[in-house]
């Protein structure tokens, strides 16, 4: 939906963020944008830290210990969220790329949206308090 | 929003774009495996050395790791590549992006599967 419908609207990285064609499309749109490239960062990031594995019990233990700090935790909690909105929003747009339940897609991104706060709250307690 | 559909765009062949759709909807799938396998399945969970290469000596473990590795490589540098697109780059710039993203793709992948499979040999040794 939004891919092909904003793409001539898209120009430059700064109309992702141009209030005036702000419609529920265009947060799913931004949304999904804002959150890959995060979880982009964050996959490379994670496969060259994960080296340390290779480096042997110590290493890795070491680390482990180093990303226990709130810090490191509320980053993880980032990509959750992220991974949420990215994964749930990607669901609709799997389903609208056939052609299914294209005329409920806002509701669908609605609810999904809820689904992903939701979600996060629970992760973001658990994280916290474990 | 309402009657739209999403499509391959303009310099995305279908087969780049039915990989970064399917791909997302099978890296869902093994995050939700991994997240109940990770934290329910596995007692206590996995927060030592110890307990990561215990874990990858079930060989179904470093299998699904491998193509979850494969899935995600390819659907953030699809993925990212699109985002490229709408941004109109020259046929030179994007041409060079294809090539950036091919080695990208390619040393991941052959990184990752040599960390999970250095993972493995702990297990066996």
């Amino acid at each position: 939906m939004i891919e092909s419908q904003e793409k001539s609207k898209t120009s430059g990285v700064a109309k992702w963020f141009d209030p005036r064609w702000r419609h529920s499309g265009t947060w799913a749109f931004i949304l999904n944008r804002v959150t890959a490239l995060g979880l982009t960062v964050y996959l490379y990031l994670h496969l060259v830290i994960l080296r340390s594995l290779a480096g042997g019990p110590e290493a890795y233990d070491g680390f482990l210990a180093t990303i226990r700090s709130p810090i490191f935790v509320f980053g993880e909690l980032l990509v959750v969220i992220g991974g949420l909105i990215h994964g749930l929003n990607g669901l609709r747009i799997a389903l609208n790329s056939f052609g299914i339940a294209v005329p409920y897609q806002r509701q669908l991104f609605y609810g999904l949206m809820v689904i992903a706060i939701i979600t996060s709250v629970i992760f973001g307690v658990r994280m916290f308090t474990a | 929003m309402i009657e739209t559909r999403s499509a391959p765009k303009n310099g995305e062949g279908a087969w780049l774009w039915m990989i970064k759709i399917f791909g997302g909807v099978l890296i869902v799938v093994i995050l939700i495996i991994h997240l109940i396998v990770n934290h329910f399945i596995a007692e206590g969970g996995l927060l030592t050395y110890a307990d990561v290469v215990r874990y990858y000596s079930n060989p179904i473990i470093p299998i699904m790791e491998i193509s979850f590795l494969i899935l995600v490589v390819s659907h953030s540098l699809i993925g990212l590549r699109s985002i490229i697109l709408d941004l109109k780059p020259a046929r030179s710039l994007l041409t060079a992006v294809n090539w950036i993203f091919a080695v990208v793709g390619v040393v991941s992948i052959v990184y990752g599967i040599w960390l999970v499979m250095s993972i493995v040999s702990q297990g066996s040794a």
